[in-house]
């Protein structure tokens, strides 16, 4: 009954457009009192949950993001890797995903990529003659790839959530190579698609531009070495590389850019605080539902579950995967991480999965999710930047989810592509 | 009573704007205190033991405060399918539930953070020296906006003057879908200028 | 029929949840299965001074966690939580069990908390990756990583040594990339943290021995029958020695892997040089006559 009440509520009020945080929240807050425990509990919850150091990676990094775009050092970013791989087949395409490599490497949001990467290329492809669907699919599932390559703040939530013992640093370098894989497999989607349709191609603008546009784009470049570097060689440790970041973009769109007025300061301020309050509170109320879930015992019933159905390894990973990938199209990333580690971590382990490569998984797995409708956070900013409906973005961007899932499986059933740089850099 | 609701706007639009503000200062102290702790560390050789603590209350102001102006605002993640599969006469319903809803919400957090802050009164918080009690004032003050704002808008709706609304496309002022908008980011992406044309 | 709902910080197979398990074993044989105490490890209820809060409260109906997360309710536990206050475990248990263990009882009940057994939660030491430590000077300006509490950092500055607050999942890579020299726990941690990895310079000083407390809400407690309270206790006081030897096991067990892994284990510590650096630390807490008698009385107890 206690479920049925914990999880009736959150989906009613989640159907019926009441914010997510307030569904997670409300509905603990309800079962708390249907199951007349003092209702202190789900506030208490709500405060620890967000009381945590490391969160403090989600502010630095989507006001860095934000300041990266307000201040050219992304427009820079996307004219660099336009100037290399234009020319390929479907174009400005193929400059889309790597845009999204290169911002993914100094920030850690999909969402920051999607309307930063998309918001310079979704016009941009629009008046080359490409369809807008096909450029907004290609928006929305590329920016999975900013959340693979570090800085990663969803993987500093996993480590949180796995009981802080991993190691944020060891995280960040396992995400690397299933990025690049990532974007391999989106380019070559992006080519198919694009062959089918016809779609033009940039002519090569030559060495010596390509050059300047590297030189113009240094600073960004820069700070992709600065976090990695830094982080790998102990000046900071990894949630504070966020504080780097932030506190490079601003002296470089202020100093060397000198493309941030104050008002776009202030502008730049508030929008990440609408941003990551909102975040934070979804973090913060899951806190409570986790809470009840643990109390309530789902996590044991539902190791009991999957331990009933196979104690294969292989298939207990596949199970895990399609939980996943259904939770992920309801919910959003950062819940769905707090939400669902305590849960999966230990059945994981329990089957001799190593928690850094699970959390790789997660990651990406959630990542997805994030694209994909009812509750898809990239999805709608990819639909709102390029103007069009969710369902018109929805019919044609199945090539690209296919190329997502393929890395998916890779990266499940190929430890490896997770775990071997971690292991150079031990 | 519109002209009341009005001014009563005018109040709590003033409040809201307090709110962000002191959130985004807030913000930007955290930043500065987590730079200063790199920077003690390194140059210095010491540490900052009061940066983490001092940052992590400043963080829960800053999202219980944004939080509440994103109520106002309505800029919070929602899911609305439910809504439009429904008569469009029903919807105004529905949004008053969904604001009830945070409203008791908010009123919990006020109330029940006021008995933990009672009980950790005595405490002290590592590092800052002072009383516990602060570790759930963000609780508290979120939670008192969150009933005001959202008891506003239940107001305004029954008055029939419009309110932003959660989730919903090109509601907003921002022309942007409620909670995706980031303060305009992506609209400022859309102004720059495209390449030229050949 | 009862369920007690019982929260741990530490995960399955730890001393401290194999304690209050075997206490649950007990007490459902001797109810009959009236009471079942049902043990939440690995911190799934929240971490401990949440659970403290949440048993005061009777949310959840019992919990186990260390003196350390009790200081701000209960003052008494702060002056027992003070480095080197503690000789030996023994020296610990002695004291636990005999007076001053009933006093301290009797100030958690003011605060809703029914004290029924004190644990082992061993003894914290420095270890580092630079090189051994076996004098007070050798600890001059090394950063270590301590938890985040003001009496920890006055004793590193006691010690003449950085104190670095940070989160426990970054002090792995922290040490390994040098933005810390070192960290300080006990055996166990020492070992399961893969710390030993990066750190090999174990010094045992022992310079924290913090016990561990379990206790049952107070409106909890109340709706047992005095039989049930009795068995409860006897329960606890049982399961605590059984936790005892578990710990002491563990520590030798961890000692060995550490070693076997290639640990240095420093153990000629001259541990008078470091008692005596911390007079300015009780100097700034043990201000009251009652915390001074206390200590005095703690240093007296044989
Ligand atoms: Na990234
Ligand atoms: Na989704």
């Amino acid at each position: 009954m206690e479920l049925w009440i914990l999880f009736g509520s959150f989906t009613l009020l989640l159907l019926i457009g009441t914010p997510v945080a307030f569904c997670l929240g409300a509905s603990s807050f309800f079962t708390v009192l249907y199951l007349g425990l003092p209702p202190v509990v789900v506030f208490q919850r709500l405060n620890s949950g967000i009381s945590v150091f490391a969160l403090m990676a989600i502010p630095f990094f989507i006001f860095a993001g934000d300041l990266m775009v307000r201040g050219d050092i992304a427009r820079r970013l996307v004219a660099l890797a336009g100037s290399m791989i234009g020319h390929l087949r479907g174009g400005l395409g193929q400059v889309n995903i790597v845009a999204s490599l290169m911002f993914g490497g100094v920030s850690g949001s999909a969402a920051a990529d999607a309307s930063a990467v998309g918001g310079l290329m979704v016009p941009q492809m629009k008046a080359r003659g490409f369809d807008v669907d096909y450029a907004v699919n290609i928006t929305v599932v590329s920016s999975i790839i900013a959340l693979m390559i570090p800085p990663s703040h969803n993987m500093i939530i996993y480590s949180i959530a796995a009981g802080g013992r991993l190691s944020i640093a060891d995280l960040f370098t396992a995400g690397i190579i299933p990025g690049l894989v990532l974007a391999a497999s989106l380019m070559i989607a992006t080519w198919w698609v694009a062959k089918r349709r016809g779609y033009p191609t940039e002519p090569f603008p030559g060495f010596a531009m390509m050059w300047r546009l590297f030189v113009s784009a240094m600073p960004g470049l820069i700070l992709i070495a600065i976090i990695f570097g830094g982080v790998r060689s102990g000046w900071f440790t990894a949630s504070e590389s966020s504080n780097i970041a932030l506190v490079y973009a601003l002296l470089v769109t202020v100093l060397v850019y000198r493309t941030l007025p104050l008002s776009e300061f202030i502008e730049a301020t508030k929008g990440a605080v609408r941003t990551t309050a909102m975040v934070l509170l979804v973090i913060g109320c899951a806190a409570c539902f986790g809470w009840l879930l643990a109390y309530l015992k789902v996590p044991a019933q539902l190791v009991e579950i999957l331990q009933n159905i196979s104690s294969n390894p292989l298939v207990i990973l596949l199970l895990m995967n399609l939980i996943l990938l259904v939770l992920g199209t309801f919910m959003d990333m950062s819940p769905l991480i707090v939400i669902t580690t305590p849960i999966f971590l230990p059945v994981a382990t329990a089957f001799g999965i190593d928690p850094v490569h699970f959390g790789v998984i997660l990651i990406l797995n959630l990542g997805i999710g994030l694209c994909t409708p009812p509750v898809g956070a990239v999805l709608f900013v990819g639909c709102a930047v390029g103007r069009i409906s969710i369902w018109q973005a929805m019919r044609t961007i199945w090539p690209f989810y296919g190329a997502a899932f393929v890395t998916l499986m890779m990266v499940t059933y190929v430890p490896a592509l997770s775990l071997w740089l971690p292991s150079v850099f031990k | 009573m519109k002209n009341a609701l009005i001014r009563l706007a005018g109040l709590t639009g003033t409040i809201a704007t307090a709110g962000l503000w002191i959130a985004g200062l807030g913000l930007i102290l955290m930043t500065v205190f987590v730079f200063a702790q790199v920077v003690w560390r390194y140059v210095l050789g010491s540490s900052l033991f009061w940066a983490e603590p001092a940052s992590i209350m400043l963080m829960g102001w800053f999202i219980f405060l944004g939080a509440a102006v994103g109520v106002k605002e309505g800029y919070h993640l929602s899911f609305d399918v439910g809504l439009m599969l429904m008569p469009k006469g029903w919807r105004p319903w529905f949004h008053t539930l969904s604001d009830l809803v945070v409203l008791a919400f908010g009123f919990g957090m006020a109330w029940y953070g006021w008995q933990l802050a009672a009980r950790a009164a005595s405490g002290v918080v590592p590092g800052l020296g002072i009383s516990r009690l602060w570790d759930f004032a963000p609780v508290i003050g979120g939670g008192v906006l969150l009933v005001l704002f959202s008891f506003e808008r239940v107001l305004r709706r029954a008055a029939g003057l419009r309110t932003s609304r959660f989730g919903e496309l090109d509601d907003a002022a921002d022309g942007m879908p409620d909670g995706l908008a980031q303060g305009g980011l992506a609209e400022t992406m859309l102004h720059e200028p495209p390449r030229k044309e050949r | 029929e009862i369920t007690l709902r019982s929260s741990d910080t530490h995960p399955d197979g730890y001393p401290t949840v194999e304690g209050v398990k075997a206490m649950a074993a007990e007490v459902q044989e001797k109810t009959g299965g009236r009471i079942c105490i049902e043990v939440f490890p690995s911190s799934q209820l929240g971490e401990e001074k949440d659970t403290i809060e949440q048993t005061q409260f009777g949310v959840i109906d019992m919990v186990r966690a260390s003196f350390g997360s009790f200081n701000d309710i209960v003052p008494v536990t702060q002056t027992l939580s003070l480095p080197y206050l503690f000789t030996s475990p023994e020296h610990q248990h002695a004291v636990l069990d005999g007076p001053i263990g009933a006093e301290i009882a009797e100030d958690f009940a003011e605060r809703d908390l029914i004290a029924l057994a004190y644990y082992d939660g061993g003894a914290r030491s420095f270890y580092n990756s630079q090189k051994p430590i076996r004098t007070v000077d050798d600890l001059k300006g090394m950063k270590f990583r301590v938890m985040q509490n003001d009496v920890f950092v006055d004793m590193m500055a006691a010690l003449g040594a950085n104190a670095t607050p940070m989160p426990y999942g970054e002090v792995y890579s922290s040490i390994q990339t040098g933005v810390i020299d070192g960290a300080e726990n006990n055996y166990p941690s020492y070992d399961s943290s893969g710390h030993a990895e990066v750190a090999k310079y174990f010094t045992l000083d022992q310079h924290l021995m913090v016990p561990e407390l379990v206790a049952v809400s107070k409106a909890s407690w109340e709706k047992l029958t005095p039989e049930d309270q009795e068995i409860m206790r006897t329960a606890a006081r049982n399961s605590a020695t059984l936790q005892r030897r578990l710990w002491a096991d563990q520590e030798k067990a961890s000692e060995e892997k550490v070693i076997a892994a290639g640990a240095e284990i420093v153990k000629d510590v001259d541990k008078t040089a470091f008692i005596e650096a911390m007079a300015p630390v009780y100097a700034k807490y043990v201000t009251t006559p009652e915390a001074q008698d206390l200590v005095k009385r703690v240093q007296e107890t044989r």
